[in-house]
């Protein structure tokens, strides 16, 4: 399993292909519009978002409602750190994914012996709790949030850059994290915990780190979108709608793949930027377009097509065999009326 | 045709791309008791399923009094007298024993005899009657099957299914289950048994068939099989 | 002393409305395993259904129920056997997904409809109090709102215990196989605890709407409460609810007595997160 990575004619093509595209995409600054470049940023910046919110929910079987905790963490502790101790950015953002690093671990311990449900709520309230600290917080600036002073008079491009290298490094973690021990022992627990617990996987700690990991590079991305805004205000750093938005790209691209998010990103930023036009309707068409995949394509457009076609772009997965119902066929002919 | 009370013929049923059942064909007189062996992954189960309709067959028909049930929703079938008894005595755990054998009594036509019915359940299972305000999840693994049993009673049926009735429990209790079993069938119920216990199931039932994955392999009158033919069928050996 | 009664009774009486807004994602997590994402904002779409009744057809909230119940019912009914049935079988993301989808479209249509400015069902009624002595009142909305929050609760507890198809559906929800064995047809049993769900959904949010202002974007905070509620009582348990609508409204209110009213928002998540971390199981359960 590990030593196909590079091996095979196919490989090497797609290999090279993978290449061009990335050049392609550094080179956009030096051709695209302003606006083009505000596009591709924002596309990278939804990868990574999706990614990791992928790499919980698709791979470690963690459906986190919560992913907006780090968002705004990041970009708060990019506001601090630059605002009041002149830290630069970079390391602002470092920093920030740190901190945020930190708190998933605090969390982990106690929110990750929940299931389920349960685990998604309690993420989604640790965010909530969050808005209403920062809002009441003077030293963030309490409801009305701070401006990034450093960041004022920086290109574009260059948040676009690093947008660019974290969408890269989420991808590359991911591919990796899945074809290590690490990602075996999450394949194990996603088909079955107890099962993965006896054979040795230690499920506390192999979650722990999915959650530092996408805790870490949510983080960045969270003060990468900042850096770009400028202006960090909590109900907006804080809000669910990050969260949605991941699980949107997920989800529309597929779920449990390395490339769906990739398609899912571009579709949301897409549509975002398209259905802005209509003002008010667009949340409704994006919401109904999320609902209509979910029910007719549930394994997401790239879920869908591999399923048809049998391919893979980057392959993480190993393939298991499963009924429809994702009982393995044993267990199904076992369980008797 | 019409001397059959149910007849399945050629049933195939799959899960996915998995052929559990292939082309099995069986039938069974008004006051018969008939089993059906198999080891475990036989298909026996999956035959049942897809004759008392939580499952679809992929194909082969099913008859019961003569008429096409092929395909009918499971609350049809039970409103015309077919039920089954789910295995292990599955009951619906956090509910009162009571109340799990009032949902026996679920169809219309069940709910107007459901007082005698109940009556009856309890002079065949009289600890039922103690037990009666009882969650049933709290019961022994016998008095569950005792519930299952008397919730399947409930519905007035003319054709039960007891699936793997005797797994997990005490031979004694087997014991006093069979003879239930036995019990009712002279009473004018008909009975299918779907059973991996050979001896057990040859002992009682009228005929026989042998599953082995997915087929029927071996069928007759269950006083002229011997054992040891019975289980050369059921290891295909 | 009298602002910690009022507040004590003031908690005591947000209890019942809160046992209200929880009951339905209760039931539908107890029964169909799922987690309604957008149950607030069913509450609220039932607030702005009975605006609408009661400003055309010039009646009173409480008589606009009589619409506001069976047309929320039949949007649960509908929206269960037309979309959430269908994904059951897929694991928990495609229903998150979904409720979650209907949530975003929920809000934007309202927000099309009714733009973002704050509405209100009040009436006569809502400025009533009873004076029980100078610094202790109690607002008869609040009051009205608990006993109907109650009657609410015992008439659904009656109703799985004593009828055949309230019976059918906890069946369904302990085993659903063994419930289609017995004879009940499971195709529409979901799509009846959804109903029934969404409809006390919407009875509370013409509670609320009497004693609060309400935004489009509201339906979240209800989903916290909804949340703690269930939480806190148990997934499932219909009078375990009660209690634990009792028990939340008393802490929110208590917090805001002591912290100050921003607490009030905060006191209740921390109760929350820590009853998901100690007590994921409810207070009430084994």
């Amino acid at each position: 399993m590990k030593t196909n990575l590079l091996s095979g004619r196919s490989t090497i093509l797609k290999f090279i292909a993978l290449i061009i595209v990335i050049v392609a995409l550094f080179s956009v600054p030096s051709w695209g519009s302003q606006y083009t470049v505000m596009f591709f940023m924002l596309v990278c910046m939804y990868i990574g978002l999706g990614q990791m919110w992928n790499l919980l929910a698709g791979y470690a079987g963690l459906v986190s409602l919560g992913q907006q905790i780090y968002i705004g963490i990041g970009g708060y502790a990019l506001a601090v750190l630059s605002n009041y101790y002149g830290v630069p950015l970079f390391l602002g953002l470092i920093i920030g994914g740190l901190v945020a690093m930190l708190i998933s671990v605090g969390l982990s311990y106690l929110l990750l012996r929940m299931k389920g449900m349960y685990f998604a709520v309690a993420t989604w309230i640790t965010a909530e709790a969050l808005i209403v600290i920062f809002a009441g917080w003077n030293y963030v600036g309490s409801g009305n949030g701070m401006f990034i002073k450093a960041v004022r008079g920086m290109p574009t491009s260059t948040i676009y850059y690093y947008s660019l290298v974290v969408a890269i490094i989420t991808v590359i973690i991911v591919v990796f994290l899945l074809r290590s021990k690490l990602g075996l022992g999450l394949i194990a627990i996603r088909d079955n915990d107890s099962a993965a617990e006896t054979s040795g996987v230690n499920i506390f700690k192999t979650k722990l780190y999915c959650m530092m990991i996408s805790s870490f590079l949510t983080s960045v991305i969270g003060g990468l979108f900042y850096m770009s805004q400028v202006w960090v205000q909590p109900y907006a750093a804080f809000a669910i709608n990050w969260t949605i938005a991941g699980m949107f790209i997920v989800v529309i691209g597929g779920i449990g793949t390395v490339s769906g998010p990739i398609l899912g990103a571009i579709i949301y930023v897409f549509l975002n930027q398209y259905l802005s036009q209509f003002g008010g309707i667009s949340m409704i068409i994006l919401g109904i377009i999320a609902i209509l995949v979910i029910l007719f394509a549930s394994k997401g457009i790239l879920g869908t097509i591999q399923d048809k076609f049998g391919f893979e772009i980057l392959s993480a997965r190993r393939h298991s065999d499963r009924t429809f119902t994702g009982k393995p066929i044993e267990e199904l002919e076992g369980s008797n009326l | 045709m019409s001397d059959y009370l149910l007849k399945a013929e050629d049933i195939n049923a799959k899960y996915g791309d998995f052929q559990a059942v292939q082309g099995a064909s069986f039938d069974i007189k008004k006051g018969e008791i008939i089993s059906v062996i198999g080891t475990n992954g036989a298909g026996k189960s999956t035959l049942m399923k897809a004759i008392v309709g939580i499952m679809k067959p992929s194909g082969g028909k099913v008859y019961y009094k003569g008429e096409d049930i092929t395909g009918i929703p499971t609350h049809k079938l039970v409103e015309m007298g077919l039920i089954a008894v789910p295995e292990g005595g599955r009951v619906f755990p956090r509910m009162s024993v009571l109340d799990n054998l009032i949902m026996g009594s679920y169809t219309p036509k069940a709910r107007k005899e459901r007082n005698q019915a109940l009556e009856r359940v309890y002079e065949l299972f009289p600890i039922l009657k103690e037990k009666a305000n009882q969650a049933a999840g709290s019961l022994s693994g016998g008095q569950r099957q005792m519930v299952a049993i008397g919730r399947a009673l409930m519905s007035e049926p003319e054709l039960v299914c007891f699936d793997e009735i005797s797994l997990g429990l005490a031979p004694t209790v087997i014991k006093d289950i069979y003879a239930t079993i036995r019990q009712i069938n002279k009473e004018g119920l008909t009975v299918i048994l779907v059973e991996q216990d050979v001896k057990r199931s040859l002992k009682i039932s009228d005929r026989s068939y042998v599953m082995l994955k997915g087929k029927i392999v071996l069928e007759g009158n269950s006083q002229e099989l011997t054992e040891d033919e019975v289980k050369k069928a059921y290891f295909g050996l | 002393m009298d602002a910690l009664i009022q507040s004590l009774i003031q908690g005591v009486l947000l209890g019942g409305l809160y046992a209200a807004i929880g009951i339905g994602m209760s039931l539908i997590f107890g029964i169909v395993k799922l987690t309604n994402l957008a149950h607030g904002d069913f509450l609220v779409l039932g607030s702005y259904i009975s605006l609408v009744v009661t400003s055309t057809l010039g009646i009173s909230p409480f008589l606009s129920l009589i619409i506001v119940v069976p047309v929320m019912f039949c949007i649960g009914f509908v929206v269960q056997n037309t979309m959430l049935n269908k994904v059951l079988s897929k694991g928990a993301e495609p229903t998150l997904m979904i409720t979650f989808g209907l949530s975003i479209v929920i809000q934007n249509l309202l927000l099309y409809f009714f733009t973002a400015d704050a509405r209100n069902l009040h009436s006569s009624i809502t400025l009533k109090s009873i004076t029980i002595s100078d610094g202790i009142r109690i607002p008869v909305i609040y009051l009205i709102s608990c006993v109907v929050g109650v009657v609410v609760i015992l008439i659904l507890g009656a109703y799985f215990k004593k009828t055949y198809q309230g019976k059918a559906i906890m069946a369904a929800a302990d085993d659903l196989e063994v419930a289609q064995l017995m004879g009940v047809n499971i195709k529409n049993i979901y799509g009846l605890a959804m109903g029934i769900s969404i409809a006390t959904a919407a009875i509370a949010g013409v509670m609320v709407g009497m004693i609060y202002n309400f935004y489009p974007t509201s339906g979240s905070s209800y989903l916290v409460i909804a949340f703690a509620v269930v939480v806190i009582g148990g997934m499932g348990s219909t009078y375990g609810t009660l209690v634990a609508g009792l028990l939340f409204g008393l802490a929110q209110v208590l917090g805001a007595h002591f912290f100050g009213a921003q607490a009030q928002l905060l006191t209740g998540y921390i109760v929350l997160l820590v009853m998901l971390i100690f007590r994921p199981q409810g207070l009430f359960s084994k």
